[in-house]
């Protein structure tokens, strides 16, 4: 087992290098914004900007680049400075990483606390009306786009612009530690924003699993024993069903990060997903490098648990 | 954004405050003495009071965009203007109404010129000092070594070349100090020019980069690549950014992309200084969407915005809140850079014909509309002297430029001089076309490109962020691109030489970070620009550069469509001050709450 | 951008993606070749047929686009038009002559928003082709071949889907800006977006693929193939490819909704299709800085793309319950 798992950690960090290699050849080959001008501003002489090469690195050859900046990344953690401001880009990261995990694992905890429930009642009442209501909701749900469901919110709900005062509008995010209140009313609509696909998916994958789950023989028995149904369905039916959905729940928290941004940038909340679309729209390369990277990060932490988890489970994987 | 430069008027303005004053609120609107009305019941920076605001308070700043520079010696637009104005005392600067000559800030009295015209002296003004950490008094040396690292290729200074080039010694100048610059005392700087233009150099004191800095404590700074001192600064002004005991400013009065802070500067003596300075601190709030931020403005409280705010924050605020809303007459313009140098546009008549064709009050309309533009029909602003000369509001009289919702009859017949007999252009070429993203711009890109499409061209059309539009596309000029139009100006002063200089003489064709984005090279403007700069004389100057707009409408150098208004929006309870020289953005030295 | 794709991996059901389910006729009963049994069950599925005719009702929409424009009496979707919008430029709202309003350009809505099912069905259907079509390639060398060659493309697919997806979309769309990339082969706006969909889609069609051909290659009628002397070649295009059509469907149709969203998605952060191409996502870019006024430029192109989504979404699902009547709702 621990051997799995040595095995599992390695190739992990052998991926994220990968990750980071090819986002690096990725934007230096792309004709992308000319860093050393866009720094320079709008006036810069040529002289400024042979400076500014020299300065960034910018002159030496591609591989010395590269290989300059993966040792900087992997052994002093450091992901360099930005073109724009000369900010460490760790520390850029950092002071919004809080945000984006206030926004993400909020919106998370909002779409399994809707959706399983839904899912579990659905698949326990099949073909009712609560079902094929529910699921058709879920399907609408799933269909629109996460940023126009996020305008038609502020619309209606928005206290700065919406014709029904009730929320915060964009914009309005404070951090958790300056105002607790403040901080959790600003994140109402963008969690339900962020949760309401997801919780539709959720609904579907659990209504899905614990149908199939019900079908199983050892619930049969576990009724023929006497069980109240409730025990049935909760104890054995939803905990198996709930395997499948760790599964897919542990990649998506994974991948939200990346997702997160769109929902950022409609309610404006200070968060890594915000940050990387103005640096890329600035060609501002080591900050979109350095968030790229944080979200590479996210997803193999989240598959490499997931994995283990699944080896842990059932031994036959370890061998593969 | 447009590289917007500082703003001013010279002498007619004095004429300007009193037509004002006289004429109120008799009618409809209130003039400007070019003929430019602000509509009525809104405040301009012209009719406020600088004088009898409440101390104290903290004013909350939204600001959609970020600073591009806030070191003095790089700052090149009215968003860092906002804060160095408040921050940094150049030798000269504009109180907010006005746009007559400047009053002497660190300087103790107007400049000396000598016989010759060739050598100015000034005198520097007496107990001043920097914030901290350095807390001593400023010195001519300061203010000399200011001006020299504009030279130090690791301080982007955009226009020490432009304005400073003509000191003893300055080509050769690489951040030390050169014989142009020269300190006989602790009191006294002397500028020794190779030409006599010391007008336009004096003019150009009021420019940040003549901000006092001190050496000792920037030299470290100023050696890295590029220099660190912005993020370091010291102030002379009221404020300052605020600092840890370092006198580091960058993390803890400025945020890149989310904040910054203005807090009083303890070693600032009002006596030494005219501003008031009622505000006790100013939080800078950066990012957010711009119709939002209008909206916060609008409807909340002890806040300002401090940047053009988008058109339906400014339609909101003339409907509902428009003791909110001041507006400033002359503030800058917009228009579409064509290639002059290859590709289609080279051809005098297709350059014609695309200016005939274009729906200039469409293009404005998409601004904001007659509240917040005018229809530009030449290349010196509204305010600025030759103005009249140069032909006023409606412009030198041409075919071309009497209509100012296009003409399609009169651009088919330069299409047929431009040997296009159809009246469309049937030659190979599709043309590059680079517009920036966001509202406005976006839809003046559209309308433009439509335009093109109208008369036949074939377009291959892009939006790219402001920043890169002008730093990758526009200002190379390797990458030939056929149309930019979203390029503008603003005046640095109130001179013709300070508007059409840059963006029209040869000369001044960069191979990088160019602002003459149409690549115009005529030879005999060229000349009778050069001839122009040495001309002295207010109203011999203003004639000089009224003649050489003239010639560049009629070589239709580039395609105008707007000369600006500039809108700004407060909050209920701010009793905002606008710079009229700053392209009326609000001056925290003068801003109170109510 | 998230879950769908994993969703896919797993099955809607909960069970993970691996065997073929064909199921076995009953004794007594004339047995029906899978393929029609398939077809049967989906034409039984009222639900997915009405899905289906929508989308063909979008397609025709699509393809006719100009005519229907015509025949609805709007104007071009092109045809700026300054008397449309009030003093300060704000545009007006829906009337008669404009149903959907206009946008700050004066430009009609409706008109903009039949012309954009164009760009939609494009990117979808021809972007989850290109997608499936390099999926399908490697998903079927890698499971057959197996050994070293799986490995290495296995791992492949391990680094690409490590990558945030809709991060990458936008550095590359920022990046291709103007004048493209890949010395021009791939142009901003459809270009691009049709790149990006392929590259982030083909790993989840190689994975099915793959789990399929490894478990169809050890079936007796590959065995007799082989037995027979039958090439690589052969045995790939004749008896396992005819066998991968029907799931090869199901799922690329399941993308294509996802692969909708994700061009929307792109355009409305100002990467994907450039104006003044009508895209549904980048008209509700635009149309958000004056959403609270203009609340009709930004509601009726959301509306297409939710309906469109929501036809391919049933579609899919009816499909999928045809080809695994075991998930069956």
């Amino acid at each position: 087992m621990t051997r799995y798992i040595i095995r599992r950690i390695l190739w992990g960090v052998l991926l994220l290098i990968l990750v980071t290699a090819l986002m690096f050849v990725l934007f230096r080959i792309l004709p992308a914004g000319e860093p050393a001008r866009l720094r320079a501003g709008r006036n810069a002489s040529p002289r400024v900007i042979a400076e500014i090469r020299r300065d960034l690195g910018l002159n030496k050859s591609l591989p010395a680049q590269f290989w300059i900046y993966m040792k900087e990344v992997f052994l002093h953690f450091n992901l360099g400075y930005s073109y724009y401001s000369s900010a460490p880009v760790r520390g850029l990261i950092a002071e919004r990483l809080g945000a984006t995990v206030s926004l993400t694992v909020g919106g998370a905890i909002v779409w399994l606390a809707t959706g399983l429930p839904v899912g579990i009642i659905s698949a326990l009442r099949r073909r009712s009306k609560l079902d094929r209501a529910s699921m058709g909701a879920a399907l609408v749900l799933v269909s629109a786009p996460e940023y126009w469901l996020g305008l038609i919110a502020l619309y209606l709900f928005a206290a700065d612009i919406g014709r029904l005062k009730i929320f915060p509008g964009a914009g309005s995010y404070v951090a958790l530690a300056s105002d607790p209140w403040k901080w959790l009313t600003s994140l109402i609509l963008p969690w339900l924003v962020l949760a309401a696909g997801s919780a539709a998916i959720y609904a579907r994958l659990m209504r899905g699993s614990l149908t199939e789950v019900m079908g199983e023989d050892y619930i049969r028995t576990a009724r023929a024993k006497g069980l109240s149904e409730r025990r049935v369905v909760l104890r054995h039916g939803v905990r198996a069903a709930i395997n499948p959905i760790m599964t897919i729940l542990a990649l998506d928290i994974g991948t939200l990060i990346g997702s997160a941004i769109l929902v950022e940038v409609v309610f404006n909340i200070p968060g890594v997903g915000q940050l990387a679309y103005t640096a890329i729209t600035h060609a501002d390369f080591p900050i979109v490098q350095g968030t790229v990277l944080l979200g590479a990060l996210f997803i193999v932490v989240a598959s490499i648990v997931v994995d283990i988890a699944y080896a842990y489970l059932d031994p036959r994987v370890r061998y593969s | 954004m447009s590289p917007i430069r500082t703003f001013a008027l010279a002498v007619l303005a004095g004429a300007l405050v009193l037509v004002l004053a006289a004429c109120g609120s008799s009618s409809n609107s209130v003039s400007g003495g070019s003929g430019i009305k602000v509509a009525k019941g809104i405040q301009t920076p012209l009719n406020e009071k600088l004088t009898g605001g409440k101390r104290g308070g903290t004013l909350t700043v939204l600001d959609h965009d970020d600073f591009e520079h806030i070191d003095p010696g790089e700052a090149y637009s009215i968003l860092d203007y906002e804060v160095i104005d408040a921050t940094q005392r150049p030798l000269y600067s504009y109180k907010p109404n006005t746009f007559a000559s400047p009053s002497p800030d660190m300087a103790a009295g107007p400049a000396q010129i000598s016989a010759d015209g060739k050598t100015i002296t000034i005198d520097i003004r007496k107990g001043v000092h920097f914030s901290p950490p350095v807390n001593r008094e400023v010195t001519s040396a300061d203010v000399a070594y200011a001006i020299e690292r504009g030279a130090n290729p690791n301080v982007v200074n955009p226009y020490f070349s432009s304005y400073f080039g003509s000191l003893v010694g300055a080509e050769k100048a690489d951040g030390g100090p050169f014989p142009g610059i020269t300190t006989p005392n602790r009191d006294t700087i002397v500028f020794h020019l190779t030409k006599p233009n010391a007008a336009i150099v004096i003019d150009a004191l009021v420019l940040p980069l003549s901000a006092p800095v001190p050496e000792e404590f920037a030299k470290s700074y100023d050696a890295k690549k590029p220099t660190e001192y912005g993020n370091y600064q010291v102030a002379t002004g009221p404020y300052m950014f605020k600092s840890n005991a370092a006198g580091k400013v960058l993390g803890v009065g400025y945020q890149p992309g989310k904040s910054a802070t203005l807090v009083r500067n303890p070693n600032w003596n009002p006596a030494t200084d005219s501003r008031p300075a009622y505000l006790n601190q100013i939080d800078i709030e950066i990012g957010g969407d711009t119709t939002v931020i209008g909206r916060q403005v609008l409807e909340g409280s002890d806040m300002a915005q401090n940047e053009a705010p988008a058109q339906p924050s400014v339609k909101l605020a003339y409907e509902k809140f428009r003791d909110q809303l001041e507006i400033s007459p002359g503030a800058g313009d917009h228009y579409i850079a064509v290639d002059n140098r290859q590709g289609p546009f080279a051809n005098v008549n297709l350059r014609k014909a695309f200016w005939a064709a274009l729906d200039r009050t469409a293009m404005d309309k998409a601004r904001g509309g007659e509240l917040v533009t005018n229809v530009m029909t030449h290349f010196l602003f509204p305010e600025v002297p030759g103005f009249a000369q140069a032909g006023g509001l409606a412009g030198p009289r041409v075919d071309y430029n009497d209509y100012p919702e296009g003409s399609m009859a009169v651009a088919a017949k330069y299409m047929k001089l431009a040997g296009y007999p159809s009246g469309s252009y049937t030659g190979g070429k599709t043309l590059q076309v680079v517009g920036s993203t966001g509202s406005p711009e976006a839809e003046d890109a559209e309308i433009t490109n439509q335009t093109l499409k109208n008369l036949g061209f074939r377009t291959k059309f892009d939006l790219v962020e402001a920043s890169a539009m002008y730093s990758k596309y526009c200002g190379v000029p390797a990458e030939a691109i056929d149309a930019c139009p979203n390029v503008g100006w603003a005046a640095d002063f109130g001179d013709g030489q300070a508007v059409l200089d840059v963006p029209f003489n040869g000369k001044n064709i960069l191979s990088t970070g160019n602002n003459n984005w149409g690549l115009v090279n005529n030879p005999e403007i060229n000349k009778a620009m050069d001839a122009a700069e040495l001309v002295v004389g207010a109203t011999a100057r203003a004639n000089a550069w009224a003649q050489i707009d003239r010639k560049l409408v009629a070589q239709a150098v580039a395609i105008p469509y707007d000369w600006n208004k500039q809108p700004y929006i407060e909050s209920k309870d701010v009793a905002g001050v606008g710079d009229l020289w700053n392209t009326g953005s609000w001056d925290y030295s003068y801003t109170s709450l109510k | 951008m998230n879950i769908g794709p994993a969703e896919l991996l797993v099955g809607a059901g909960g069970e993970s993606v691996g065997g073929l389910d064909f199921p076995i006729a009953g004794e007594g009963v004339a047995a029906r070749s899978p393929r029609a049994l398939f077809w049967r069950r989906f034409r039984q599925d009222r639900v997915a047929l009405v899905s289906l005719a929508f989308i063909a009702l979008l397609i025709v929409v699509a393809i006719a686009a100009p005519l229907v424009v015509k025949l609805l009496g709007l104007p071009g979707p092109y045809v700026q038009n300054p008397n449309l919008t009030d003093q300060f430029g704000s545009p007006l709202g829906p009337s008669l002559a404009h149903p959907f309003g206009v946008d700050q350009l004066g430009q009609d809505v409706a008109s903009r928003v039949i012309y954009g099912t164009r760009v939609s069905l494009e990117v979808g259907i021809f972007g989850t082709a290109v997608a499936t079509l390099i999926g399908v390639v490697v998903g079927v060398l890698a499971g057959f071949y197996r050994g070293f060659l799986d490995t290495l493309l296995s791992r492949l697919i391990d680094v690409v889907l490590s990558i945030p997806i809709l991060m990458l979309g936008l550095g590359i769309g920022a990046a291709c800006a103007v004048r493209g990339c890949v010395g021009g082969a791939i142009q901003p706006g459809l270009g691009v977006i049709i790149f990006l969909i392929a590259l982030a889609n083909w790993t989840y069609v190689a994975r099915i693929v793959r789990g399929l051909v490894l478990s169809l290659r050890e079936r007796e009628f590959v065995q007799a193939a082989r037995a027979l002397g039958a090439s690589d070649a052969r045995i790939m295009f004749r008896e396992i490819l005819p066998n991968l059509v029907a799931p090869i469907i199901v799922y690329s149709t399941l993308l294509i909704p996802l692969n909708i969203l994700f061009e929307a998605a792109l355009s409305f952060l100002g990467v994907g299709i450039r104006p003044p191409t009508a895209s549904w996502g980048q008209m509700i870019a635009a149309a958000t800085p004056i959403f609270n006024t203009a609340w009709w430029y930004m509601t009726f192109p959301g509306l297409a793309l939710l309906l469109t989504v929501l036809a391919f979404n049933l579609l899919g699902d009816g499909l999928q319950d045809a080809l695994n009547p075991r998930t069956a709702r």
